[in-house]
């Protein structure tokens, strides 16, 4: 990103993102979001309203799925970060991923980090969940394109026994 | 190693891979965080733009006064109206209303602006947050006029008229169509059923905003413009218009396009705002739309208010209907205006010999309308139907037998409907048994409407359709005006790694393309599914071609693909013929005698005579080993115009529970069928029709753009307010399939993206007044919120005393 006024206050933050750790100094405004996108080039995190609806934004901090458009990336500092980059391995997609194009889980595309990153912390919970409970935990993510079908069938998937 | 037997004999019958759902090309850069969207492009020394928009519905501009926002560090150049007018013309319109006056719709508003939300200033910066904050310094003066928001009140003659300068009232124009005598036949009816329909104004809310990167070289008279669009080669004609350039100055790519639904057809003004300052800055310029400024500057759609009526026989013959609508418009004529499909299928699936339709295009203070998924077919299909049911019910007929009665049979197809559209083919009345036999429509009506013990009323509806998908032919365009063709054109071009490099202007907005088009060409080419790599909506490298909209592309695509394929396959086969021929013992080889084989090309018969593709693209590629008087090089570019539209078809069936007093209700079941001729992929086009069901339910049941009156302002313009539906909010679907070939299309394929978005208003308004049969309830205003029910139920009860 091109940079600011002269005058726009910057902090310092340590933060580790997808297992590296990552030392800034950028803008206070800055929020998360773009921090990750335009600073880190990890531009799998989506924007789609920056007001915490959509959920395109979403990426695990601590282990917690949060919308990254509603942190400021000073609140990065000290924190384990985690992006739709860090899922595969190599060339190898992950079986979440895997589970997602076998069921047509996706169409545009745009929203599918926000739900791969919701579903992500979903599973490491640990519990299973049923088909009912996944529209619900997964409602904070918009999707307008595939009406959710191949995205709760990926999901419910993986979570019960990993059929992908 | 493939085991060395003879190829099987390749028929376009046996060998297409057509009808397998084959995993998407697109999806591992998507599901890797690779796609690269709009606004994942960061040139080196980019600027961002922000817009200063006007607040009020309709007001003078009286003065701008910039000097305190340009003293702002960072930024770099402010635009007024004045500096667009002097340097562009107004927006173009790619699919103009016939008889339209042109609007004078420039990239800035002059003197006056005419909605809440039209760009009044650009400025740009070295970042979008100092850009916003210089625009929170431009002191504009607006002087506010009279406005009017609400479609029917704009054309009062008291309403003030918002372009007195090219219009003498708010009608910008009326199209009239029909055919027969419908007044004739009204008269004569036995029974007449006759109301007045409102349909909601919504957005397609694609997830990803619109964005623009705009870079020039003046040097090299080169401006290149990334950009979240459907039709970029259409983009590319308008920006030349709008700019004064030539179309050899302009490149526009549109990589990934994160839903498009129809908004992100055509330029919009902060397209050309960009690139003005990119071309006088001689930087790069983005502007990424924020989700506030989504909903006030990109299209809205639908917004429409029928009146219908249909006339019949006692014994439930329909002799005639009539629709007269007014369809709003908003402020301006964007590139596709108001929905136009309304007109061409307002007799639904039914035979219909008698109807006139007048479409009355009618401009308010508020965002314009464009184009959104169905584009005037779900609107016109709510009247229809509703008023399908209302007329069973005056006859003392059941809705299902009065649409048996009345719909067209496979052998009465091809049917030339009163406007004009030619319904191809396909077996309709199935499809209604099919939805009534899947939700049990016997058993629901012998076992009754309840109450439940919980009190709940229980409803079944029907809604079927027939849908136009692609376009009739480049001379139906012409007649009305359309600045774009029926074809589809793409490149095949072989490269020496042994793979198919395929160029199309058809950018990926979720539909498929990719795949789909892999899959075609995989099937006449007989090269291998991963081979064949797809490079998509980019200007530069792509035939000039029409794009991804109207549920048009396969339908168009399909026969581009397959007549470029099959030539290529023959060059493929002369080239091998001639190499394989070459000094070998066993005589010189036909290339017919030689096939395809994922990789290889293969003598049938003697399979020890093999040659990789690498090997022939190579040989044609450096032209040396050629045959005589071949030509060097392997590309081949074929356009492909389909003779007419296909129509598609199909039924809903909707069960509901609704409680009387409340006027809430569930859907319990909702059963699809639908007919898409031969599906190429099966996976895509359940994903498709499921997904446009999801947009059609979320405009039928609760979307909607409200205006304050009085304000003129957009009371819900966030998605803190405007709610589309969540995953939790979908309701049980079930989709089922005939696949009747079209045999107007390649392959036999018809569209498939839109279908969804045209029944559920229907089906469930029929259903909750099937339901509350016995309180008499008519519903006629979409969305269907269960404060809309409760209050249809009041009425009802009221007007019962
Ligand atoms: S961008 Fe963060 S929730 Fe929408
Ligand atoms: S796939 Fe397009 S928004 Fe979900």
């Amino acid at each position: 990103m091109t940079g600011f006024g002269a005058t726009e206050p910057e902090v310092d933050l340590t933060t580790t993102v997808n297992g590296e750790e990552v030392d800034a100094r950028v803008p206070a405004r800055l929020h998360a979001a773009d921090f990750l996108r335009h600073r880190l080039g990890l531009t799998g995190t989506h924007v789609g309203c920056e007001q915490g609806v959509c959920g395109m934004c979403t990426v695990l901090v601590d282990g917690q799925a949060v919308k990254s458009c509603l942190m400021l990336a000073a609140q990065l500092h000290g924190r384990d970060v985690r992006t739709v980059e860090s899922l595969a391995t190599g060339d190898d997609l992950n079986p979440l991923q895997r589970a997602f194009t076998e069921e047509h889980g996706l169409q545009c595309g745009f929203c599918t980090p926000g739900f791969l990153m919701t579903a992500t912390a979903l599973a490491e919970r640990g519990v299973p969940v049923a088909r009912e409970e996944i529209r619900e935990e997964i409602a904070g993510v918009l999707c307008r394109c595939t009406g959710y079908e191949g995205i709760v069938r990926a999901i419910e998937g993986h979570l019960n026994g990993g059929a992908a | 190693m493939t085991a060395l037997q003879p190829a099987p004999a390749r028929t376009e019958a046996t060998a297409l891979p057509i009808g397998i759902s084959v995993p998407r090309k697109e999806d591992e850069r998507l599901l890797r965080g690779d796609g690269r969207f709009t606004d994942d492009v960061q040139p080196a020394h980019l600027l961002e733009m922000a817009v200063a928009r006007c607040p009020y519905p309709h007001a003078r501009i009286v003065s701008i006064d910039t000097s305190a926002a340009e003293q702002v560090d960072g930024v770099r150049q402010i635009l007024v109206g004045a500096d667009v007018l002097a340097r562009t013309e107004p927006l173009t319109v790619l699919r103009p209303v016939p008889g339209a006056p042109k609007l004078p719709y420039y990239a800035l508003a002059q003197e006056v602006a005419a909605h809440e939300g039209q760009p009044v200033v650009s400025v740009v910066a070295t970042s979008r947050h100092i850009a916003e904050d210089a625009i929170e310094l431009i002191e504009i003066s607006y002087e506010p006029l009279p406005h009017v928001t609400d479609t029917l009140a704009a054309l009062e003659p008291d309403a003030p008229v918002i372009h007195p300068g090219e219009l003498a009232s708010n009608l910008l124009v009326a199209n009239p169509e029909g055919a027969g005598d419908p007044v004739v036949r009204l008269a004569e009816a036995d029974v007449v059923v006759t109301d007045r329909f409102h349909v909601n104004r919504v957005t397609g809310l694609p997830m990803e905003p619109r964005a623009v990167v705009a870079q020039w070289r003046p040097g090299a008279r080169e401006l290149t413009v990334h950009s979240s669009t459907q039709v970029p080669h259409l983009m590319r004609k308008q920006l030349a218009e709008v700019l004064r350039i030539d179309e050899s100055s302009i490149r526009v790519s549109a990589s990934d396009v994160g839903g498009g639904f129809g908004l992100k057809l055509g330029i919009y003004p902060e397209d050309v705002l960009a690139a003005l300052h990119a071309m006088t800055l001689r930087r790069p310029v983005k502007w990424v739309e924020d989700r506030m400024e989504h909903f006030r500057a990109t299209t809205h759609a639908r917004e429409a208010v029928h009146d219908f009526t249909i006339g019949a026989t006692a014994d439930g013959r329909i002799t005639a209907m009539t629709n007269t609508y007014a369809t709003d418009l908003g402020a301006w004529n964007s590139g596709f205006g108001s929905a136009q499909l309304s007109s061409v299928v307002f007799t639904g699936p039914y035979r219909v010999t008698d109807g006139y339709v007048e479409r009355r295009v009618t401009v308010t203070n508020k965002t314009p309308i464009g184009a959104y998924r169905g584009y005037g077919q779900p609107e016109v299909n709510f009247p229809i139907e509703r008023l399908v049911d209302r007329l069973a019910r005056r006859l003392g007929m059941d809705p299902l037998e009065l649409r048996e009665r009345n719909m067209l049979r496979s052998d009465e197809l091809p049917w030339k409907a009163v406007s004009g559209a030619v319904y191809d083919s396909g077996d309709y009345v199935r499809c209604l048994h099919m939805a009534a036999e899947a939700v049990d429509y016997a058993g629901l009506r012998r076992a009754g409407r309840g109450p439940r013990p919980d009190g709940r009323l229980v409803g079944v509806g029907l809604s079927s359709f027939v849908e136009r998908t692609g376009y009739a032919s480049a001379r139906f365009l012409a007649r009305r005006g359309s600045q774009f063709g029926a074809h589809e054109s793409v490149t095949l071009r072989a490269n020496r790694s042994g793979g198919v490099d395929l160029y199309t202007g058809v950018s990926s907005i979720g539909q498929s393309s990719e795949t789909a088009f892999a899959q075609v060409v995989c099937g006449v080419l007989g090269i291998g599914y991963p081979a064949v790599r797809v490079h998509a909506g980019d200007t530069l490298g792509s035939p000039l071609n029409t794009g991804a909209f109207a549920s048009r592309t396969m339908i168009a695509a399909a026969g581009a693909l397959r007549d470029a394929s099959l030539a290529f396959r023959e060059k493929t086969l002369r080239i091998a013929a001639f190499r394989l021929s070459d000094g070998g013992s066993a005589g010189p080889v036909d290339p017919a005698d030689l096939d395809v084989v994922d990789g290889e090309v293969v003598h049938r018969t003697d399979p020890r005579r093999r040659l990789r593709l690498s090997e022939v693209f190579s040989i044609a590629i450096l032209g040396q080993g050629l045959p005589p008087e071949e030509e060097p090089g392997l590309e081949v570019t074929a356009h492909f115009e389909p003779p007419d539209a296909a129509y598609s078809f199909g039924t809903a069936a909707a069960v509901v529970a609704v409680d009387p007093d409340t006027g809430d209700y569930d859907i319990e079941r909702f059963v699809m069928v639908h007919d898409a001729g031969t599906a190429v992929n099966p996976k895509i086009v359940e994903g498709q029709v499921r997904g446009g069901l999801v947009q059609g339910f979320g405009a039928a049941l609760g979307e909607e753009l409200r205006y304050d009156p009085d304000s003129g302002q957009l009371v819900n313009g966030s998605m803190m307010d405007y709610f589309a539906p969540t995953a939790a909010d979908v309701p049980p679907i079930e989709l089922l399939h005939t696949e009747v070939p079209s045999p107007v299309t390649t392959f036999g394929v018809r569209g498939v993206g839109e279908v969804g978005t045209i029944p559920p208003g229907a089906a469930v308004a029929n259903a909750i007044c099937d339901a509350l049969a016995d309180l008499g309830v008519e519903l006629t205003r979409l969305p269907l919120t269960p404060e809309s029910v409760w209050q249809a139920i009041r009425n009802a009860r009221t007007a019962r005393g």
